[in-house]
């Protein structure tokens, strides 16, 4: 209602992080610090058994233990993490591209391609994510891009959604006509007008996106119809681990400690603040 | 009870970036009180301050008594008992105020029901007699969405007004309305106090101020300038800034030039019709523009001033007829916006968003500076986005970059009605002449006959079936 708020110049861009956005930066970092620093510093193959050490405690030499086939357990978890980080990135960028692409088509054209585009979404909306990845899975078994493609066959609706919406509004924008009547193409229209509007939203999107993306893949791991063994995968490991856990907790505390900080810091950056 | 209504002693707002000096008056029975000022003086903020709804992060302090009771300003949630019932707030943009989801009868049954007690069927018949008194009859089941601006203002007044609240608040009643129906709603808010009740209006249309009478306060940026009664105010001003903004209406504007128009027509329209959502808005429709003439537009809210310039420019389809364009470039066919800052991506700065536009058309770099300097545009403005600058400023930058591209015809959607008096009389001054040099043919639109008959040198009159409030004929015609 107080449209015209007298004296409050209004700052648009150059929004600062908030605190929680930085927290979430920096356990993100830190993260990324461990999965990539640690196979120049510890020298040990994720996959190599040594049945003679099993679910050893940590030594200098195992700095994190190791599991039921005597595994180096800060060699798996790293290289878990990659794998973690590795697939989100990926699903998120495979989901938000043709998301983006057709949301501002269908919402620029309108007509029949919003309504084809729109109905497209609806029918992936319709089955349960999971249950689209399970059934791809099913198709493909243990393999990774058939993982990769369900995840991002589920993920690409809500970005297109969110920027349907939005080129919606701006391409009947006043702001819009002006650069039309001033000869601007497609081109510039996406630069100058829709693209800061929906950076954020997006960037938003990308950070649970990518958090869910990690959880599904842990949660089909955990189910032992993601990745098969010896991949070291975060939610394999927790498979693995779990008839142990009585002798060896802190063997199993590992993935779970991992993947919670993970989907937490990208949670933390996702979130914005209520202001 | 007492006599006295409202009484505000030492009211003053501060926050981010705002500070209202403390102001004080008071509103007997029968009174009326208009604030009037230019836009960001900060009377809408005296309005929210006395309901109690600053928007966070500013803060009231002072007395307020209100039918004899008393309450700190800073204590904002303690008005909230009166909401409606003795205290009612007509708000700024009333589509904002209304439920879009929900019938325009009913919304105004609501108040009957709930702040009346009435029955539903006795809050349902009140409801209807309300609208129909308003000149709304047949909009009750329709939904504010479907409504134009100046309906949705007469169903948002008679939602706030059906709990019969003594002390009635309108923020910016008339903002957006055409004169007939500005005058009606003068008229509607006018009732108020003779009913018993006072009115605080808050305004930047002296107009407004003129027919309401009663005590006026002048504000400029945040600081009462003068107060008096309305007659001598706004007739013998005292302050300096008040005579400048009395000289700025645009019944004192001077004279215009005639018109000097020679040449082919630019745009040449014959038969036109459009209809929208079941409605005929025109039919039959011939208008030819030479260059360097400017034709005015006017006519009540939503009988299709601006589809008309749309249809002109070709970015509406026609339903009937034909519009001739003189051979050219298409980019010399032009279009100024109602709301400056509407017409801008918010996020780059104004050098950027000229930069690009010279980039695109390899337009000379030579000629921005002069014509900078002739819209009165300092060059560190450039440096600022467009939410950064004033409105003023920022149409005459649109003005600017339309002018870059060399127009023949330039459509002005009421360019300067979010202006204040004074930038108004100047831009559109600048404006006109600037057309008239470079031969560009303007169409106008306002909803001030006053305007347009200072400005233009003809005028189109538009009207439909919404043309029953107004007092003067209104069939399609161009004159």
């Amino acid at each position: 209602m107080s449209a015209t708020t007298p004296f409050t110049a209004g700052r648009v861009g150059r929004r600062r992080l908030a605190t929680r956005q930085r927290l979430g930066l920096g356990l993100l970092g830190l993260l990324l610090a461990i999965a990539w620093l640690t196979p120049w510093l510890h020298d040990a193959d994720p996959a190599r058994q040594q049945l003679t050490r099993i679910l050893e405690l940590p030594t200098l030499a195992t700095p994190l233990g190791t599991d039921h086939l005597g595994r180096d357990l800060l060699a798996r978890t790293a290289a878990a993490l990659r794998l973690s980080l590795g697939m989100a990135l990926l699903s998120v960028v495979s989901a938000a591209v043709p998301g983006i692409l057709l949301g501002v088509i269908a919402g620029w054209r309108g007509g029949w391609v919003d309504r084809v585009l729109g109905s497209l979404a609806d029918a992936c909306l319709a089955l349960p994510g999971l249950l689209l990845v399970l059934l791809l899975v099913a198709i493909a078994p243990g393999n990774f891009w058939a993982l990769y493609v369900g995840i991002a066959l589920v993920l690409w609706i809500e970005y297109f959604r969110v920027v349907r919406a939005r080129t919606r509004v701006l391409v009947a924008s006043p702001q819009l006509e002006a650069s039309r009547l001033l000869g601007f193409g497609p081109g510039y229209l996406f630069r100058r007008h829709l693209w800061p509007e929906l950076a954020p939203q997006v960037l938003t999107l990308a950070a649970f996106g990518a958090a869910s993306a990690i959880l599904a893949m842990a949660a089909l791991g955990f189910v032992s119809v993601g990745l098969r063994p010896p991949t070291a995968e975060l939610g394999l490991m927790m498979t693995e681990l779990l008839p142990y856990y009585h002798e060896a907790p802190w063997a199993m505390a590992q993935p779970i400690l991992v993947l919670c900080l993970l989907v937490l810091s990208l949670n933390l950056l996702a979130g914005r603040d209520p202001r | 009870m007492s006599d006295r209504l409202l009484q505000a002693t030492n009211l003053s707002i501060h926050g981010e970036g705002v500070s209202i000096a403390p102001i004080a008056f008071t509103l007997a029975r029968g009174g009326r009180l208009t604030l009037l000022g230019e836009t960001g003086s900060g009377k809408s903020l005296v309005a929210q301050a006395i309901m109690g709804i600053l928007p966070i992060g500013l803060g009231a302090s002072g007395e307020l008594v209100i039918e004899g009771r008393g309450y700190a300003a800073a204590d904002g949630a303690s008005r909230r008992a009166l909401w409606g019932r003795r205290l009612a707030l007509l708000p700024q943009e009333p589509w904002h105020a209304l439920d879009p989801t929900m019938a325009s009868g009913a919304q105004v049954a609501e108040s009957h029901r709930f702040l009346g007690g009435l029955g539903r069927r006795r809050a349902r018949e009140a409801a209807l007699g309300d609208l129909a008194g308003l000149g709304l009859e047949g909009a009750d089941r329709r939904l504010p969405g479907e409504l134009s601006g100046g309906m949705a203002q007469r169903v948002a007044f008679a939602a706030a007004s059906a709990g019969g609240a003594p002390l009635v608040i309108a923020d910016e009643p008339t903002k957006g309305l055409d004169a007939p129906r500005r005058d009606a709603v003068v008229r509607l808010l006018a009732a108020t106090p003779e009913r018993g009740g006072a009115l605080l209006t808050i305004t930047h249309d002296i107009e407004v101020a003129r027919r309401l009478g009663g005590e006026v306060i002048l504000l400029r940026r945040g600081r009462v300038v003068e107060r008096g009664p309305a007659e001598q105010l706004l007739s013998a001003p005292r302050s300096d800034y008040a005579r400048r903004l009395l000289d700025a209406e645009p019944a004192r504007w001077p004279a215009p030039p005639p018109p000097n128009t020679t040449g082919e027509p630019i745009v040449e329209a014959s038969g036109l019709a459009k209809w929208r959502g079941g409605r005929e808005l025109f039919r039959d429709l011939d208008l030819r523009l030479k260059p360097g003439e400017i034709v005015g537009v006017v006519g009540p809210s939503g009988c299709g001033k601006s589809t008309l310039g749309d249809l002109l420019l070709g970015l509406t389809a026609l339903d009937a007829g034909e519009v001739k364009r003189a051979p050219g470039h298409r980019l010399a066919f032009q279009k100024l916006y109602q709301d400056p800052p509407a017409a801008f991506s918010p996020h780059w700065t104004l050098a950027r968003l000229l930069e690009d536009l010279v980039r695109r058309h390899r337009l000379d770099r030579a000629a921005i500076a002069p014509l900078m300097t002739r819209l009165g545009l300092d060059r560190a403005l450039l440096e600022r986005r467009p939410g950064e600058i004033s409105g003023g400023e920022l149409q005459r930058f649109a003005i600017l970059r339309v002018l870059l591209m060399e127009p023949r015809f330039l459509f002005a959607d009421e360019p300067t009605s979010r202006l204040d008096p004074i930038t108004q009389r100047d831009t559109l001054a600048l404006l006109v002449q600037l057309a008239r040099e470079r031969h560009c043919a303007v169409m106008l639109v306002s909803h001030d006959p006053a305007l347009i008959e200072r400005v233009c040198d003809r005028r189109l009159v538009l009207g439909g079936e919404e043309a029953a409030l107004a007092s003067e004929s209104l069939d399609a015609q161009a004159v």
